[in-house]
């Protein structure tokens, strides 16, 4: 239900000759020039747009008609209104999964950015071995989640010969519970989300820093600009749109996060972390109450919704 | 562009879902007592169970000439149920667990069983007959299977620590400790645990598994009252002290297995079958595995120790729900009375891991006219003499998440006050007992 994968990637019209900057007038004057029938970009789209009304759009509209009633699916539904909405808003547990899911979506989308950026510095540059690398860093990526979340069960391993309670007891700490103490159970999830997330991130930095002119670092270079100072005034100011791009994609992607808590604790401990989405699995699925799951999804979509919005205003603001 | 074309989509998704809602109630459906029957059964597609069922059909298909068709459903079974439900087609026949009668009630998706057309309902025992029965008093399900939790040891382990088979809680402690304390598999290491505890909240499961101590105790989730409602029950003084001997297990004597609070069945099964553990209580289903992966002569079987009160503990079975709106009432009506008749409870048990009578629900079927092996015998004698089924209320999920939730927290958090959380939990209970129209004043 994410705003990222609702929008179908329509693709942006292409940059009209006149160089204006404008997308509205430069799509008219597009449209004006070229040869051909303006229902043709719709004919290629069709089957993706098909498949997003089927199974995106026409879901989305069932939520929102759910959230509204209680449902009974053989019996048929009936109307109560707001009703979900009140009993949602007013539980604790909702209260404190939207914390959690909002503490874990910060963590996830800073902690993959910053780890991220520096695996970018890193493996930046030309030749073959870091082609080899990049895509060795990249795995965790295109690894099955239901895998990732196996993985990192038995790395949490809540004993001294635990995996990771090994390594830490190298530097004279732990045994720590990780997932299995509530203190410390969201900050293992947060962990296991950066670590898959970062090389996704690191890709899209990569790709920014491509197109960074290599003229500036020459320029800062002769100018006795330290790395630290390259990398601050010549590096970040560069890849301001790439940030604007991840954080909202980073963003969404934390909200929504649910197969690493579902598979790794399912919201406990003691519901430390319960996240909005599990806990509308467990309403709408385990209870079979998808009255009120549908409420909770309607609100985390609205709260989606508004976080990309702002986002996109701020870009622009910024643009102009 | 794309914006108009959002919103153009959920305008039609809006119409298409409020005309879907406008048709309502079950519909009623012209009858063919030839029309072949479909029966879903909640179990992995391609495992044993449902070669057990399959095998079942067979036999029912051979005597009768009914023909049936057998759908094995595991992963998001209720979910799957209530697609088909708002298709308005639903199975047949639904082989489920017995405590989804509440919710298959409810949703209206079961339709009432009139016992007097099932034959051979009269043999069947009472209280495996009272699970099928809503809180309306009307029958709604045709139990064919049965179950109850047993204690399972590591035989190896005990001849080690030289103790004796527990009979008290005590002593089930005390086992537990030397299990977890005297390295009883001999490696040298500090690496095995007393007692197996699938402790995370995934349906319910802390509360499942805790249902067998409670009960045990004397405590209860949920009490009837005289007038047939309910009052929350996780305060008394019964079941704080249940709470409280079964949270010192993971807290203060530390014979849980590490990690018991995120794990659900799958990962302590596998403490148990790798020797990482060595009690689990258990019902009998999971003999089969532990037969082939650690060996029918390292573990027995023996009754779970009484507790304050005696040695109730969880019974639980499945049922044959006959699904509404069916084409073929008289075919449904057939099969249950074939499952339940004494030919078909023992070739349900038959075999080393296809059966899917666990113990027959039918009072003439001996389960040691089928089963020679005597740990068998041994549930067979839980089950009637201490085994409890869940009760029968419109929806029993909320209440089992609840209080799993909180058996969850007190067992991850041994910081926590035990009885303040139980009257917190008291309070949720009450709320939920009362959304379910069913709480005492």
């Amino acid at each position: 239900m994410s705003l990222k994968e609702a929008a179908p990637p329509v693709p942006p019209p292409a940059a009209p000759p006149s160089g204006a900057r404008r997308r509205g007038s430069g799509a008219r004057s597009g449209a004006r020039k070229r040869s051909g029938k303006w229902w043709i970009p719709w004919l290629f789209l069709a089957p993706a747009l098909i498949l997003f009304v089927y199974f995106k759009f026409i879901p989305m509209a069932q939520a929102v008609s759910m959230s509204v009633q209680e449902v009974r699916p053989y019996l048929g539904n009936t109307w109560v209104g707001t009703a979900n909405y009140v009993e949602i808003l007013s539980s604790e547990g909702f209260r404190s999964a939207t914390w959690n899911t909002i503490l874990l979506a910060i963590g996830q989308t800073f902690g993959s950015m910053a780890l991220g950026f520096g695996l970018a510095l890193l493996v930046e540059g030309q030749t073959r071995k870091l082609t080899f690398i990049r895509s060795a860093a990249f795995l965790p990526v295109v690894v099955p989640i239901a895998v990732v979340a196996e993985l990192w069960r038995i790395m949490y391993h809540p004993t001294s010969d635990g995996l990771l309670n090994q390594v830490i007891g190298l530097i004279g700490l732990g045994p720590s519970g990780f997932i299995n103490d509530p203190d410390t159970s969201l900050a293992s999830i947060a962990v296991t989300g950066i670590w898959r997330g970062a090389p996704y991130d690191m890709m899209i930095f990569l790709a920014g820093l491509a197109g960074i002119d290599r003229g500036l670092y020459e320029a800062a270079t002769v100018d006795g600009a330290s790395t630290k100072q390259r990398i601050l005034h010549v590096t970040l100011p560069g890849l301001r749109p790439v940030f604007a791009i991840l954080f909202v994609l980073a963003a969404v992607r934390g909200f929504r996060s649910f197969t690493e808590v579902f598979l790794l604790t399912n919201g406990g401990p003691n519901g430390s972390t319960e996240v909005v989405m599990t806990l509308i699995y467990k309403l709408g699925l385990e209870q079979n109450r998808l009255g009120v799951g549908s409420a909770g999804a309607v609100l985390l979509f609205v709260a989606t919704l508004i976080l990309t919005v702002c986002v996109q205003l701020l870009r622009k603001r910024r643009a102009v | 562009m794309a914006k108009s074309l959002r919103w153009a989509a959920l305008g039609l998704g809006a119409v298409l879902a409020v005309a879907g809602c406008g048709t309502s109630g079950a519909p009623k459906v012209e009858q063919d007592a030839k029309a072949p029957l479909e029966l879903w059964t909640r179990t992995t597609p391609g495992g044993d169970g449902e070669k057990g069922m399959k095998k079942l059909a067979a036999a029912f298909e051979a005597k009768t000439g009914q023909q049936i068709e057998v759908t094995a459903i595991f992963d998001d079974f209720e979910t799957k149920l209530s697609q088909r439900a708002a298709q308005k087609d639903l199975p047949d026949i639904v082989m489920n667990d017995s405590s989804q009668l509440g919710t298959m009630v409810s949703q209206g998706i079961a339709r009432e069983v009139d016992l007097s057309k099932i034959e051979g309902s009269d043999q069947l025992i009472e209280s495996a007959l009272t699970v099928a029965k809503a809180g309306d008093g009307k029958t709604y399900g045709v139990p064919y299977s049965a179950q109850a939790s047993a204690l399972l040891i590591r035989k190896d382990w005990r001849a080690k620590t030289g103790l004796p088979v527990p009979k008290t809680w005590d002593e089930l402690t005390a086992l537990a400790k030397a299990f977890t304390t005297q390295d009883p598999d001999g490696n040298g290491k500090n690496d095995t645990f007393g007692l197996a505890v699938p402790g995370s909240t995934k349906r319910g499961y802390a509360s499942w598994y805790f249902s067998n101590f409670l009960w045990g105790a004397g405590g209860d989730f949920i009490a009837k009252q005289a007038d047939g409602k309910y009052k929350p029950a996780m305060s008394t003084p019964e079941s704080v002290a249940a709470t409280k001997w079964f949270r010192d297990l993971a807290c203060t004597s530390k014979v849980v297995q590490p990690g018991a609070a995120t794990m659900d069945t799958p990962p302590t099964n596998e403490t148990f079958e790798a020797g990482k553990t060595g009690l689990y209580v258990v019902g009998p289903y999971l003999m089969p595995r532990f037969d082939k992966s650690l060996g029918k002569d390292k573990y027995e079987v023996v009754p779970v120790p009484a507790g304050a009160k005696d040695a109730t503990v969880l019974a639980e079975g499945g049922s044959a729900y006959l699904m509404a709106g069916s084409a073929n009432e008289a075919g449904q009506n057939s099969w249950a009375s074939y499952v339940i008749s004494p030919e078909a409870q023992k070739l349900g048990m038959e075999g080393e891991k296809a059966f899917n009578v666990q113990l027959p629900v039918n009072k003439t079927v001996d389960v040691t006219s089928v089963r020679k092996d005597p740990r068998w015998k041994v549930y067979a004698d839980v089950y009637r003499d201490s085994g409890r089924y869940a009760p029968s209320i419109p929806n029993w999920t909320p209440i089992r998440q609840a209080t799993a939730d909180t058996v969850n927290a007190l067992i991850a958090d041994c910081g926590l006050d035990v009885p303040a959380e139980l009257t917190k939990l008291d309070g949720k209970l009450g709320e939920m007992l009362g959304q379910q129209g069913i709480a005492a004043s």
